[in-house]
């Protein structure tokens, strides 16, 4: 199981939830982005997630996480703990992230085999995560400073009138040439984004099933990402979302992350 | 018709408490197939695996009990528990009493101050690190102040290393010119109060560092083997050794850590030790043994490269006020090295895991390929290589073996 970057889930979690507050005259692509990345996710929030990785032949794996996260100022803290399969039970992750620009996350895994917690590099953000089609960039941790974005246009999808966005990173050797995004105008979700791999050939599709407005934030419940020259995909459904509950900062520590839920 | 008379027992005790309200199960059964490399291709090891975690919580209380149960082909089971212990949990500390594996430090496969749980050493360092470490009957104090944790433990009963019998492969006989016989009288530590063991840890988790400082007063978990010259009276020479395997009181100071820098995971760990006894052949020492303080260390970078991971340490171990009496060397220099990659949506796992002496040039080098036929399944293919014929590692070297596991977790 592959564990090794930074999880904050926010596309499902944070990203997603959104204000309409934001002014929607004269934006950029780069504004619209950042109004995405931007916005006010909550103190706290605890979500049961579960992935459904299909293969090619219709192949089911399931992944079930129990996830809390809380915002501490000038950095979140996540802890996330594995349900399922059973041979991955009882693992827990920990992220801490900070708003301060370049600094990396600080992350650890703790493995019930080896009754130890392992501090463990957040550098590489182009690994998937858990063998799903989602990298960790994917799930939300990529700043709006990583890539060009650009306006394309302005067209009503899924019965919701939405922006275009396309993004191209800066960095040269990026596992994406291009993504584009349709993002709703007065919820600032991002409803669907196209991936481009580096020969520019259509890689992926995530596209929304389902989204709730819950404790005032709206948060996506169910999202597919498809490979479509793999031809696999992953479902990631998110359940029992609670924010704002006051979580105990002692929830992330790594007394926690031994102990378990 | 023992392993009937057992086994039924156990479904029954599972299905009994898996009906139990808020009652937690898991664990996994494994079928374990070896097959030395050398010879006639000896099988190195038939044995099948069944470990089960029962665990239960109300409140701040929770209970666990881990039960296991070898079966070999030869029909011998072996029964026990890994570890069964009651936690109870308050706002600030936590008091776990019960059996219990404690694993301390920041090494990988290496034990410096990481002490506090015997090994079990039976089939060497070849099993999951999980089987190696030996539950100790403890009372374990924990007290947690923001992100620091200050551990207590006292082991009132001594747990020694497992050793293997003579007839195993893993065995090793003492190397005497003179024929030996050994006296076990004064092996076993007995069990009152005033042998107890103690440890203290004190640990930190940040953002720019995690560390332990750790500190023991504790019994050394290997004997060491005094020895008593028997002189022939007929010709007035000495013509056989008795070997009394006796354990000594030991006290380690250490502490490890563990940072990142930009894309590596930078690990070290270290201990101070006094109190064990050397093997000598000094003639002027009666019994063969002297007391020498030594150090154990290591340095170690963990690092990925796109989907492979690599880590690799440095350990050393060196011996103060050495004299050239010494069956050991002054230093003894170890390296490891591990690269893993998954494969196939994280179902195929190829990994290498190598030991290597420096002093004596051996290896031990253990590849291995896991697929994950469904989630919770495993099927396991792997070697461990033998290079050399002295030292740690080389002198298994007729020990190669090829090895299939199949586990099923639940």
């Amino acid at each position: 199981m592959k564990l090794g970057n930074v999880i904050t889930l926010t596309l499902l979690t944070g990203v997603l939830f959104s204000l309409s507050i934001f002014a929607q005259e004269n934006l950029t692509g780069r504004k619209i982005i950042e109004n995405v990345y931007y916005r006010p996710t909550g103190d706290d929030s605890k979500s049961d997630l579960t992935m459904t990785l299909i293969n090619s032949r219709g192949d089911e794996r399931v992944r079930e996480i129990q996830q809390f996260s809380k915002d501490f100022g000038e950095e979140e803290k996540n802890i996330m703990f594995f349900l399922s399969p059973a041979d991955v039970r009882n693992t827990s992750f920990m992220n801490w992230s900070y708003e301060e620009e370049g600094r990396d996350d600080d992350q650890w895994i703790y493995l019930p085999a080896l009754k130890k917690t392992k501090r463990i590099s957040s550098d590489s953000k182009s690994d998937y995560f858990m063998g799903s089609d989602f990298t960790y960039d994917d799930l939300g941790d990529r700043h709006p400073s990583e890539d060009t974005h650009k306006l394309l246009r302005e067209e009503t999808f899924g019965g919701e009138e939405c922006y275009v966005v396309e993004s191209i990173p800066i960095e040269d050797d990026y596992m994406y040439s291009r993504t584009i995004t349709w993002i709703i105008k007065d919820k600032w979700i991002g409803l669907k984004k196209e991936f481009y791999d580096e020969d520019d050939e259509h890689l992926k599709n995530l596209t929304v099933e389902k989204y709730d407005k819950i404790d005032g934030y709206w948060v996506i419940t169910h999202s597919v990402m498809h490979n479509i020259q793999k031809d696999h995909k992953t479902i990631m459904i998110l359940k029992n979302v609670n924010i704002n509950t006051g979580l105990d900062d002692g929830m992330f520590t790594e007394r926690m992350m031994k102990r378990g839920i | 018709m023992l392993v009937k008379k057992i086994i039924i027992p156990l479904i029954f005790l599972s299905v009994t408490i898996g009906k139990a309200q808020d009652l937690s199960l898991s664990g996994y059964a494994r079928t374990y197939l070896g097959a030395l490399t050398t010879g006639e291709s000896e099988y190195s090891v038939i044995q099948n695996t069944f470990d089960l975690n029962i665990e239960h919580s109300r409140g701040d209380v929770y209970f666990k009990v881990n039960p296991f149960l070898y079966h070999y082909s030869d029909e011998k089971l072996e029964l026990g528990i890994r570890q069964a212990y009651l936690d109870l949990y308050f706002d600030s500390f936590d008091i776990r009493i019960g059996k219990q594996q404690i694993i301390w430090g920041k090494a990988d496969g290496v034990f410096i101050t990481d002490i506090v749980s015997p090994k079990d050493m039976r089939e060497f360092l070849l099993p999951d690190f999980n089987e190696i470490r030996v539950g100790v009957t403890a009372l374990r104090f924990n007290y947690y102040l923001d992100n620091s944790t200050f551990e207590l433990v006292w082991i009132p009963v001594f747990t020694s290393t497992q050793m293997p019998d003579h007839s195993s492969i893993w065995s090793l006989q003492p190397e005497y010119l003179l024929p030996y016989s050994v006296d076990y009288s004064n092996t076993d530590v007995k069990d009152k109060l005033g042998n107890s063991e103690i440890f203290a840890k004190y640990s930190l988790l940040s953002s720019a560092i995690d560390f332990e400082l750790m500190a023991a007063y504790s019994w050394d978990d290997d004997p060491a083997f005094h020895s008593e010259k028997i002189i022939n009276q007929n010709v007035g020479i000495v013509d056989s050794v008795v070997l009394k395997p006796e354990h000594h009181r030991l006290t380690t100071l250490g502490g490890s850590f563990s940072t990142t820098l930009g894309p590596l995971v930078l690990r070290g760990e270290g201990a101070y030790y006094t109190g064990k006894n050397f093997q000598s052949i000094n003639p002027a020492l009666d019994e063969g043994v002297v007391e020498k303080d030594y150090i154990h260390y290591l340095v170690g970078i963990d690092y990925t490269i796109g989907d492979l991971k690599l880590s690799s340490q440095f350990i050393q171990q060196a011996v103060m006020d050495y004299d050239d009496y010494l069956i050991n060397d002054e230093f003894e220099n170890t390296i490891t090295f591990l690269a893993t990659m998954d494969f196939l949506r994280e179902t195929v796992n190829v990994e290498l895991f190598s030991y290597i002496g420096l002093n004596d040039r051996d290896a031990l080098i253990r590849p291995k390929v896991t697929y994950d036929f469904v989630d919770g399944f495993q099927i396991m293919l792997g070697a461990n290589l033998f290079i050399g014929n002295e030292g740690q590692f080389g002198r298994y070297d007729k020990n190669d073996m090829v090895y299939t596991k199949l586990k099923y977790s639940f």
